[in-house]
């Protein structure tokens, strides 16, 4: 009894023998052959190697024109108020977007009332950085870099250059965002 | 023909054979190491876009493309030899 049912449970399991068992007999017409067909010959791995390094190019020089797209690009950037800017309290941080919807910014109300804004993407990889109210400094949690929080220049960590600058416009209490400038550029 | 020459015939033979493998091996080794390299390229390229730095920019495609026109070569042109009834 318990046999049989070892044979079924086999029997069920083991689908690759079933599929084998019923394509047996058209083999010789349709000659596949499965082991053969997952093995990759020297020939086609030296193959794929070369197109591996075809994508290597291929995105390398992807992310280099991109980037000199973007610095080429010239934008023209016009006055825009930051909401709930005049509400900020000495030694607290707002975020906002400037210029375009997806260039995040941070603005910072240092101790002494004067504000200072600059962009939110670390400098390293991209990560969004934050205001620490505690060090009073601008810090990525990603790879622990640290930004001065009045001068947006790098302090430590692996930021390569200090963070984009966007310069501020004061009237009547609320502040406006005009411009966004990148820093630490090679041109 | 011979015994000695039968000899002969077969270490010329399996000769070759060691060559055409070793040239294959070769081939294979040089296009992993491109790879490699370029795979570390790509990523020191990344670093230097989002810092901006265009002059390392430029250098790092440039040696991309130098890995590149070398693994093509290799693929190409350095074949191992067809071969021959020895």
């Amino acid at each position: 009894m318990s046999t049989d049912i070892n044979k079924v449970i086999e029997k069920v399991l083991s689908d690759e023998q079933n599929v084998r068992e019923a394509s047996a007999p058209y083999v010789s017409e349709f000659p596949y052959d499965r082991d053969k067909e997952a093995q990759v010959t020297r020939r086609e791995f030296c193959n794929f190697l070369f197109l591996t390094s075809s994508a290597f190019l291929v995105s390398t020089a992807g992310f280099a024109s991109k980037s000199a797209y973007d610095a080429s690009k010239e934008v023209t950037f016009t006055p825009a108020t930051i909401e709930g800017s005049a509400e900020m309290k000495p030694g607290a941080a707002l975020n906002f977007v400037y210029p375009g919807k997806e260039d995040t910014a941070i603005l910072v109300r240092s101790e002494d009332g004067s504000y200072h804004a600059f962009g939110q993407k670390c400098t390293h990889l991209s990560c969004p950085v934050f205001y620490s109210k505690e060090n009073k400094r601008l810090e990525c949690p990603c790879h622990e870099g640290g930004f001065d929080a009045k001068t947006g220049d790098v302090l430590y960590g692996p930021p390569p250059r200090p963070l984009d600058e966007i310069d501020l416009d004061v009237r009547n209490g609320e502040v406006f965002a005009v411009a966004r400038r990148v820093r630490g550029s090679e041109g | 023909m011979n015994r000695l020459d039968q000899k002969t015939t077969y270490s010329g033979s399996r000769l070759q054979s060691r060559g055409r493998t070793a040239v294959a091996q070769a081939r294979l080794a040089m296009l992993i190491m491109i790879n490699l390299a370029q795979l570390w390229i790509l990523s020191a390229a990344i670093e230097a876009a989002l810092r901006h730095s265009h002059k390392q920019l430029l250098a790092l495609v440039i040696a991309s493309a130098v890995c590149w026109v070398i693994s093509l070569t290799i693929i190409l042109w350095w074949r191992p030899a067809p071969k021959t009834g020895i």
